[in-house]
C-alpha cells in the first residue's frame, strides 16, 4: 500500500465523514435495536427489561418462526441458483449475439419498476380465473384446467409464486451485472487460447471463469442478501397470509412491531436477522476465497 | 495533495460542518422563541395546528367536510392555520406510532375506540378532553353511550366521528337472477341463499381478505348470535369464559359452513379491502357484510338504487336480529403535549359542534355518531339510508370488533387464524385452542 504516499491523518479526514454518517445510521440503530430486543414493550410505553426472553420464545415457543425461517433460506437458495444460469446467458449472449446490448437491457426492465408495481402486475396475472387471471386463462384455454390455481392463496404454493416472481424480476439485474463481467475480459485473452486451440467452452473454463470468479461471488453475496431481506414484494402480493403461509423473518418482524405492537419481540427477530446476514456473508467471503483460489 | 490545500479542505469541511450546526440551531430556537412572547396579547398570537385525518380521498363527503370547516375556521380565526395531515387508514395508524414512540404526537389525531387507543392513554399522550365536551352542552349531541368507548377512569379522550352498525346489503337484481324470493332471516336460508347465488355464477358474498379485518368482523357477527348476546370477549378478559366456550367453536363451525358453500370471491385472501368493496359495487357480488360506513359510497357507485340491505340472520336459532356488530367510529384525540393545547381544544370544539351539520348537507349522515337533526327523505337522501337509519332506530346494542376489544398482539393472533379458514378446513376446537394459548400468552 506503499503506492498512496499520504499520512494516516489525511486518510482518517477522508474517511471520518462517511464513518461518523455510517456509526449514526447503521451501526448505532443495530445496537439500538438488538437492546429492544430485550424489553417486553409495545413501543409507546412503558418499556419492561425482560432479559432473553424474547429470544427463547422466537427460538423454542413460536409456530411461525422457525417456517418462515425456512421460507428466507429457500428465497436465498433459489435466487442463488440462479445466477449460473444468468452468467451462462451472459456468456452465450456476448458470444453469439451482436448488438447484446439492447437484449440485456430488456431483460434489465423490470428492475426499474417499481416493486409495488410488480407486485400488483403479478397479482392480476396470478388471480382466479373467475377474476380474469391471466395465468389460468392461458391454461384453461390450452386444455390444462386442472393445472389452474388460486396461485397466491393455497398455502402449499403461495410461497412459490412469490419466488418465482422475485427471479423474473431481478434475472435482469444478475444478467447485466454477469455481461458486464464477461464483456471486460481483454479480448487478447480468447486470441491467445484460440491459437493454443482453446475455443468455446474450453475457453470459458479455462478464461472467462476463473476470471468471472469476483463478478460472480457479489451477485451471490447481493442476491443473497436481497432475499433474506425480502419484504416489499411479499407485503403487497399477500401480505404474508393467508395465516402467516407466505411470512418471511423481515414480513414477521414487521407484523410483530406495528400490527401487534410487540416492539420487543420484532426487534429481537430483527437482531436475529443481522447476525444471519452477517454470518452468511462471511461464510460465502470464505467459501469464494477458496473457489478463486482453486480454479486460478 | 500538498499540506496547504489539505488544510484548506479540511478548513472548508469544519465550516460547512459548523453551518449545518447553527442551521438546525435556528430552526430549533425559532419556536420557543415565538411561545416566550406569550405574555402580549393571546388572541393576536400566530398558531399552527397540526390536524392528522384518515380522509385523503377528495371524492369521499368526509374529505370535503374536513376542508370545509377548516376553511370556516381559519376565516374566523386569521391568527390560526390548521395544517392537515390526510393519510390512508393503515398509514396514519402507523405513523401514530412511530409518532408516539418519539412523543411527538400531531395536535389532533386519529383514535380508535378502546383496546385500541388504550396503549396510547397508558401513555399519558393523550389530553382529556372532558372540559371541551362540557362547553355548550357538546357531550349532549352524541349518542348515548357513545363516548364511553373513549373513556378510561371518567375521562373523556377523543370524540368519534360516527358510530356504524354492521348490516349485509345485497343486490336486488342479482337476488332476482337466482330466485331468491325471501330475505334470509336465519343461517340456514343464508346459506341456501348462498348456494342458489353460487349455482348462477355470482359470486354471494364479497369480501376482501387480505385486510384480515373483514372477515374476522363477519365472524363476530355469527359470535354474537351463536353466544346469544353481546360480552362474549369482555367475558373472555373477564376469566368467566374461554375461548373453548361451545358458543365460540359453533360459530367457528359455522364460519367454515359459509365457506364451505363456496359464499366467498375465488382468492379472497389476497384481494383487499378496497378491491373486496369493488366486487358488490360493480354489481358482480350478491352480498357484502359491512359496516353501515359504505352507504355513501354504495349510493355513489353503480349499483346504486338496486341494494338493499337486511339484518344479520340467527344463527341455529340463537341470537337477536337487533343486536349488531357495533364500530363506534375512529375518534378525534388531542396531543397531551401540544404547544397549543387551548386553541387545539378551542377548534376541536367548533369542529365537532359543525361536523354533524355539514355531514347532513353532504348526504353523508347515515352512522353519525352525533344526534341527526332534519329529514332525510326532504334533504333527498337514498332509500337505502332511510332504510338504515329505520334500524339504527332499533338498535338494542352489541358488540365491538375484535381488534378493539383485545388488545393488538390477541387481535393478530386471531385475524390470521381466521383469515386461514378461508384456504383451509380446520378443526373448530383447534381454531378455539389456538386462540386460547394466544389469549394466554399475550393477556
Amino acid at each position: 500500500m506503499n503506492v498512496l504516499k499520504v499520512p494516516a491523518r489525511t486518510i482518517a479526514v477522508f474517511v471520518l465523514p462517511c464513518l461518523l454518517l455510517y456509526t449514526c445510521m447503521v451501526f448505532v440503530p443495530i445496537l439500538v435495536s438488538v437492546y429492544c430486543g430485550l424489553l417486553d414493550w409495545n413501543g409507546i410505553s412503558g418499556a419492561k427489561f425482560v432479559g432473553l426472553a424474547n429470544f427463547e420464545r422466537i427460538f423454542t415457543a413460536d409456530p411461525v418462526f422457525w417456517p418462515s425461517v425456512k421460507r428466507t433460506m429457500m428465497f436465498a437458495v433459489f435466487s442463488m441458483l440462479e445466477i449460473p444460469f444468468c452468467l451462462l446467458l451472459a456468456i452465450l449472449l456476448n458470444r453469439y449475439v451482436r448488438k447484446a446490448n439492447t437484449l440485456v437491457t430488456m431483460y434489465f426492465l423490470p428492475v426499474i419498476l417499481s416493486v409495488v408495481i410488480i407486485g400488483q402486475l403479478w397479482k392480476t396475472i396470478y388471480n382466479p380465473a373467475s377474476m380474469g387471471g391471466m395465468l389460468n386463462g392461458i391454461l384453461m384455454s390450452v386444455g390444462l384446467e386442472s393445472w389452474t390455481r388460486s396461485w397466491l392463496t393455497e398455502p402449499q404454493i403461495a410461497m412459490y409464486a412469490l419466488y418465482f416472481v422475485s427471479l423474473w424480476q431481478y434475472f435482469g439485474y444478475h444478467l447485466l451485472i454477469q455481461f458486464t463481467g464477461v464483456q471486460n475480459i481483454p479480448n487478447e485473452l480468447y486470441e491467445a487460447a484460440k491459437m493454443d486451440g482453446a475455443e468455446g467452452f474450453k475457453a470459458d473454463r479455462y478464461i472467462t471463469l476463473p476470471l468471472i470468479v469476483p463478478i460472480f461471488k457479489i451477485s451471490m453475496v447481493l442476491a443473497f442478501i436481497g432475499s433474506l431481506q425480502s419484504f416489499d414484494l411479499i407485503w403487497v402480493m399477500t401480505g404474508g397470509g393467508p395465516a402467516h403461509a407466505t411470512d418471511t423473518v423481515s414480513t414477521y418482524m414487521y407484523n410483530m412491531s406495528f400490527l401487534s405492537m410487540k416492539y420487543g419481540y420484532g426487534s429481537a427477530l430483527a437482531s436475529f436477522l443481522v447476525i444471519i446476514c452477517l454470518s452468511f456473508t462471511i461464510v460465502i467471503n470464505f467459501v469464494f476465497k477458496r473457489i478463486e483460489n482453486k480454479v486460478s | 495533495m500538498g499540506r496547504t490545500k489539505m488544510k484548506a479542505f479540511a478548513i472548508l469541511v469544519a465550516s460547512a460542518l459548523a453551518l449545518t450546526l447553527t442551521a438546525c440551531n435556528n430552526g430549533q430556537s425559532a419556536s420557543p422563541g415565538n411561545s416566550g412572547s406569550k405574555g402580549g396579547d393571546v388572541a393576536s398570537k400566530e398558531v399552527t395546528i397540526t390536524f392528522q385525518n384518515i380522509n385523503p380521498d377528495p371524492s369521499t363527503p368526509s374529505y370535503k367536510m374536513i376542508q370545509q370547516i377548516v376553511s370556516q375556521y381559519e376565516q374566523n380565526h386569521s391568527n390560526v392555520k390548521i395544517e392537515l395531515d390526510s393519510l390512508n387508514t393503515d398509514q396514519q395508524k402507523l405513523k401514530l406510532k412511530t409518532q408516539a414512540a418519539a412523543k411527538e404526537v400531531p395536535d389532533i389525531t386519529i383514535v380508535n375506540p378502546a383496546a385500541q387507543m388504550k396503549p396510547f392513554v397508558d401513555a399519558g399522550l393523550l389530553a382529556p378532553l372532558n372540559d371541551v365536551a362540557d362547553k355548550d352542552g357538546l357531550k349532549d349531541t352524541f349518542q348515548d353511550g357513545l363516548l364511553d368507548y373513549y373513556s378510561f377512569d371518567d375521562k373523556l379522550y377523543a370524540f368519534p366521528d360516527g358510530n356504524n352498525i354492521e348490516v349485509v346489503f345485497y343486490n336486488k337484481e342479482l337476488f332476482t337472477q337466482a330466485g331468491i324470493q325471501k330475505l334470509p332471516t336465519t343461517f340456514d336460508e343464508l346459506i341456501t341463499a348462498v348456494k342458489a347465488l353460487k349455482a348462477k355464477g355470482i359470486t354471494p358474498i364479497a369480501i376482501g381478505e387480505k385486510d384480515s379485518w373483514t372477515g374476522s368482523l363477519l365472524f363476530m357477527n355469527i359470535l354474537l348470535r351463536t353466544n346469544e348476546g353481546p360480552n362474549f370477549l369482555k367475558d373472555v378478559l373477564d376469566g368467566k369464559k374461554t375461548f373453548k366456550d361451545p358458543a365460540f367453536v359453533e360459530a367457528v363451525d359455522a364460519f367454515q359452513e359459509l365457506v364451505q358453500a363456496g359464499a366467498f370471491p375465488d382468492g379472497a385472501t389476497s384481494i383487499d379491502y378496497n378491491a373486496g368493496g369493488n366486487i358488490f359495487k360493480t354489481g358482480k357480488a350478491a352480498m357484502y357484510i359491512m359496516g353501515t360506513w359504505e352507504t355513501g359510497s354504495i349510493d355513489a357507485s353503480s349499483v346504486a338504487g338496486k341494494v338493499g340491505v337486511f339484518q344479520f340472520p340467527t344463527v341455529n336459532g340463537k341470537g337477536d336480529v337487533n343486536e349488531y356488530v357495533i364500530a363506534p367510529g375512529s375518534a378525534f384525540a388531542v396531543s397531551a403535549n401540544s404547544e397549543h393545547l387551548q386553541e387545539t381544544k378551542d377548534f376541536l370544539h367548533y369542529f365537532i359542534t359543525e361536523m354533524p351539520k355539514i355531514q347532513f348537507d353532504l348526504k353523508n349522515a347515515i352512522g353519525s355518531g352525533q344526534k341527526m337533526k332534519g329529514n332525510l327523505k326532504e334533504a333527498g337522501y337514498s332509500e337505502l339510508a332511510i332504510n338504515l337509519n329505520e334500524l339504527f332506530k332499533n338498535v338494542k346494542g352489541g358488540d365491538l370488533a375484535f381488534d378493539n376489544t383485545m388488545n393488538p398482539a390477541i387481535a393478530q393472533a386471531h385475524l390470521s387464524s381466521i383469515q386461514n379458514l378461508f384456504v383451509q378446513k380446520e378443526d373448530s376446537a383447534q381454531v378455539a385452542k389456538e386462540h386460547q394459548s394466544a389469549f394466554e400468552a399475550n393477556k
